[in-house]
């Protein structure tokens, strides 16, 4: 079943119009945060508008395959290569990353990095947002990633557990459609309801990780003291598989396919095509484009997009925010805007854990807590690389399909960080740019063409064993985004700045990971040919050892959550302490980002803040004093350091 | 009404795999149009008959599964289980056939009528005489030799009334292995989704819902769960806009669709082996091709035997012939007069022929008459 879009829901709500309508709730953002808010609070009846910040265009089959033609054209097969570049809502972008020399900040690109550590972090800013070049893989957190400051003494504690949480996992598991196997899931804590089947059956293992497997299954590891044996093990993945039967109490489950405006049949099945990231060929992989059509399709959400929110109105006296000012630019390609106001009862920032904060900064507001926008988190990856001494069909399968998790807790993490391994179908396609790479080298080093070029691209590339390693990263108030007024994009909005630095008790995990890739090839009898170079952007030394770090996109921590308004930035449900009609919403809620992918938690952290938005709709029922500002008369605002 | 052509199992046996055949032949067809499309263009007409196909598979399924519930056995490497084309059509016209064409307005309308709503042309009888039995049809009775059907649906209309009539003399008509039915769990379809089949009710669904699918029997433009029928779909590219729900059968009101019929190969019509010159890279792609085919029609066999799994080593399968379709359609054909190879579908007998000329099922290669 396709993802009907409303034909002209981009373009038909007028933004003087809206801007003249009492909202229930204002959402800044339109990607799988705001886009399940939305649907859940139109589907109480709500009247909800979206502001978005990409180009305002109709979510049909027609414009994906726009994207899609922009990416197989592209030299550059990073994440943003689907989208077009828009100054006036950029986009950080992979290929910015460049080193970062002390006291030297690069301000080359959209984030300015003032470093020390540089970081090629991106996030998407189209309608869909960052699920428009996610990986869709979803695990659940752990239970101890709750309680890291309790049970390991690092990092932080959550205000709710995993148990609070798991029901709305499970709700989100639904909204994304998830296909995953429950016996496969269900370790190290993690638990499911009694009869819980995942929507989808597990996809399978690809045959390289079955090769994996043959030889890593049973590998002992003591760690801290604890032994424990190392299995390969599938993940779960937001991408369309056979539907279970058993699903829902056996009423099963329908996939969403592609979305469109007019009928369109495809994206019910993944097709196992090895370019999910940045972008499913057939969006079989999820992206918050379904649920977003959905939202549209209940008729009281409305949607403005080329809106960039430019600042957070707020009342002084009783600290509720009053209105959000944005600037609307009429096209893409041109620096002319109107500045626009948007009013309503509530106010739902969802943009991301870089953009969140960008705002509330931009717009003078720190918290009282003064940790706006500290606590930055994202993965820190470390990949390994070898040749496998037989060929192991690389680059057959979606991306990824498998991996180790079992060093994703434990005791240790009293120490050091802990990880997830996940075995890349792509070969060492993010390490070092395959198969173009061995393309090129065969064509112009080798001079192969025809057959032999074939043969000689098949043999090299279907040995390549990829292990990325995505490592824990923990709060520290000391990684932050700021903004600078003197610094802004061609719209006049304060671009982010990011401070961060990798901290020890992720470079022991990362050093632990290195020596067990070691042995892990070791015992495959593979060739390791991972080497680091000192000149790479993310290069980063630890105990006279130099390592190559990248980035997840998994973005967090920035107004994380907790139980006292001095310490964190919003509560349990994700709103402001300080603005009782405010939620910041999304991975900057996070106080610890574990070693999962952020998105299925922030789809599970969003399903329960509605609930708790539409409660406070129900009580707040009396009129609404509203102080209007007049967008144009804002107080310039105050500015972190 | 004339007496029905269908008296027991066997007859009953002979229109299924009947059935099977019918619903393959427009398969070859659709794809010869959907992979002339120049890649990253035409998106709106390459998903419309991408679906039109995939949904043909659905009912090559379906009626495999009613043919297993009876106890038949589905071939489909029989000799003659693929068409040689160009072939009629199976609409009561006899003045045009049903050939493997690029994408193009002609292509169109051939869909269009393959898809037609039936009308019998009297409340008399279902079949009409054929009116040529030198080429093959597409909706042929298999019993009474000389006829065929006005139409796709009222092929299964006669069908659901044989199984009707055999069933109430014979309670043990439903004697198939249930094993050998294909579940919702191993084939995937964008609309409509496979039943299986254990009674005169599941068979009855399954058919209807082949019928109701192709040409919305009287269901109208989109049926009960607003699905277009094949037929509108295709129209939509006559017409140059989508229809919503609701819409009248004469004037859609969606978005508009765009077709750009230069953004295509333009492919030598129901090209054949004979056409290819002797010994060239092309030929032997050509006859590739057709083994692949034939590898890729036993391994539906085997599917549809007990081993429902297959179907998913069919996925990639049908990429390996995506690929051999571009291998072909990219390539001019020598002598054709500018026109690119395509396909020719004449599935040797045996997967691996070796070098030399495959024996083909439609008799000796020979060039197409128009």
């Amino acid at each position: 079943m396709y993802a009907k879009f409303p034909d002209g829901a981009a373009r038909r709500t007028d933004p003087a119009a809206a801007a003249e309508v009492l909202y229930d709730a204002v959402i800044v953002g339109g990607g799988i945060a705001g886009a399940i808010v939305a649907s859940r609070l139109g589907e109480a009846g709500k009247r909800v508008l979206i502001l978005e910040a990409g180009p305002a265009e109709d979510l049909t089959l027609r414009g994906y395959e726009a994207y899609l033609d922009r990416f197989y054209s592209a030299i550059s097969k990073d994440n943003q290569a689907p989208y077009p570049v828009v100054a006036n809502a950029p986009m950080p972008r992979g290929t910015d990353a460049r080193r970062i020399f002390p006291g030297a900040p690069d301000a080359s690109a959209y984030i300015v990095q003032n470093g020390p550590f540089a970081t090629d972090t991106t996030y998407t800013r189209v309608l869909g947002g960052t699920t428009m070049h996610w990986e869709a893989k979803t695990l659940r957190m752990l239970p101890e990633d709750f309680r890291m400051r309790t049970l390991y003494g690092e990092g932080a504690d959550w205000p709710l557990g995993y148990e609070d949480l798991a029901p709305y996992y499970t709700e989100a598991e639904r909204e994304i459609g998830v296909s995953a196997d429950v016996e496969d899931q269900a370790y190290l804590g993690i638990t499911f309801d009694e009869g819980y089947v995942f929507p989808m059956k597990g996809l399978p293992l690809s045959y390289l990780d079955r090769m994996v497997a043959g030889d890593i299954d049973g590998m002992p590891v003591e760690l801290d003291g604890e032994k424990r044996e190392l299995r390969v093990r599938p993940f779960p993945q937001g991408r369309n598989g056979i539907p279970n039967p058993a699903y829902d109490g056996g009423k099963g489950y329908v996939p969403r396919g592609a979305v469109s405006t007019y009928q369109v049949e495809v994206g019910g099945r993944c097709q196992g095509n090895n370019n999910c990231v940045p972008i499913c060929p057939v969006q079989a992989k999820y992206n918050a484009g379904k649920t977003l059509a959905a939202a549209l399709r209940t008729g009281r959400v409305d949607l403005v997009a080329q809106a960039v929110a430019h600042k957070v109105h707020v009342d002084e006296r009783t600290g509720r925010v009053t209105e959000i000012e944005y600037r609307r630019y009429d096209r893409p390609d041109s620096p002319g805007f109107t500045t626009m106001r948007a009013r309503g009862r509530l106010f739902v920032l969802a943009a991301n854990a870089v953009e969140n904060p960008r705002l509330m900064l931009a717009s003078g507001l720190r918290s009282s807590s003064g940790l706006m926008g500290r606590n930055f988190m994202d993965h820190a990856y470390l990949l390994a690389w070898a040749l496998l001494p037989e060929v192991a069909g690389t680059f057959r399968g979606t991306n990824c399909t498998g991996g180790i998790t079992d060093l994703r807790g434990g005791r240790f993490r009293r120490r050091q960080a802990a990880f997830s391994v996940d075995i890349h179908n792509d070969g060492w396609g993010w390490a070092r740019g395959a198969p173009m790479t061995d393309l090129i080298d065969l064509v112009d080093a080798g001079g192969r063409y025809g057959e032999s070029l074939r043969q000689g691209l098949v043999d090299r590339v279907s040995r390549q064993l990829q292990l990325a390693f995505m490592v824990e990263v923990p709060a520290d108030p000391s990684n932050r985004v700021t903004v600078d007024p003197a610094i802004t994009d061609s719209l006049g909005n304060m671009r982010p700045i990011l401070t961060y630095d990798i901290p020890e008790y992720t470079m022991r995990g990362v050093a632990y990971a290195r020596q067990l890739s070691k042995r892990i090839f070791a015992r495959l009898g593979a060739e390791d040919h991972t080497a680091y170079d000192p000149a790479f952007w993310g290069y980063a030394v630890h105990t006279g050892e130099g390592y190559e770090i990248r980035g997840g996109n998994h973005l967090a921590g920035t107004h994380v959550m907790g139980r006292d308004p001095s310490t964190s930035v919003v509560n349990a449900d994700q709103r402001c302490w300080d603005h009782e009609n405010l939620y910041l919403v999304g991975g900057g809620s996070m106080p610890t980002v574990g070693t999962s992918n952020v998105t299925l938690t922030v789809a599970a952290l969003c399903l329960r803040s509605v609930r708790v938005m539409l409660a406070q709709l129900a009580s707040e029922t009396a009129p609404i004093h509203l102080t209007s500002h007049g967008a144009a008369r804002g107080r310039s605002p105050e500015v972190a350091q | 009404m004339t007496a029905s052509t269908i008296d027991n199992r066997d007859d009953l046996i002979s229109y299924l795999h009947a059935a099977m055949a019918l619903e393959h032949a427009t398969i070859p067809p659709y794809l010869t149009a959907y992979y002339s499309i120049r890649s990253g263009t035409n998106s709106d007409a390459a998903h419309i008959i991408r679906v039109v196909a995939v949904e043909e598979m659905l009912h090559l399924t379906l009626a495999a599964n009613v043919l297993n519930a009876i106890g038949g056995t589905p071939d489909l490497t029989l000799p003659g289980f693929v068409p040689t084309y160009p072939a009629y059509l199976p609409d009561g016209e006899d003045d045009f056939t049903v050939d493997l064409r690029p994408f193009s307005p002609e292509a169109v309308e051939t869909f269009c009528r393959i898809e037609r709503p039936g009308e019998a042309p009297g409340a008399g009888s279902r079949l009409v005489r054929t009116a040529d039995r030198a080429r093959p049809v597409l909706v042929s009775s298999p019993t009474v030799e000389g006829m065929r059907f006005y139409s796709i649906g009222e092929f299964y209309e006669e069908i659901i009334e044989g199984l009707e009539k055999v069933a109430a003399d014979d309670p043990g008509l439903f004697c198939g292995d249930p094993t050998l039915q294909v579940g919702p769990e191993y084939f995937y379809s964008g609309g409509g989704t496979v039943t299986t089949v254990r009674d005169l009710d599941s068979a009855r669904r399954a058919l209807r819902a082949i019928a109701a699918q192709g040409e919305g029997l009287d269901s109208g433009v989109h049926d009960a769960d607003g699905e277009l029928a094949h037929y509108y779909r295709f129209r939509q590219l006559q017409l140059g806009r989508y229809y919503q729900v609701g819409d009248r059968p004469d004037s859609p009101s969606g978005p508009p669709l765009g077709v750009s019929w230069d953004d295509v190969y333009r492919l030598k019509v129901s090209a054949r082996l004979s056409d290819y010159p002797a010994g060239s890279e092309l030929a032997r792609a050509a006859r590739g091709f057709n083994a692949d085919y034939g590898a890729f029609l036993a391994l539906l066999t085997k599917a549809f035997n007990g081993r429902p799994g297959l179907l998913q080593d069919a996925v990639w399968y049908m990429f390996r012939l995506r690929d051999g379709f571009n291998r072909l359609v990219r390539n001019p054909l020598p002598g054709s007069g500018g026109l690119n190879a395509a396909p020719t579908f004449e599935v040797p007998t045996a997967v691996d022929s070796g070098p030399h000329a495959p024996r083909t099922v439609g008799g000796t290669p020979r060039a197409v008459t128009r």
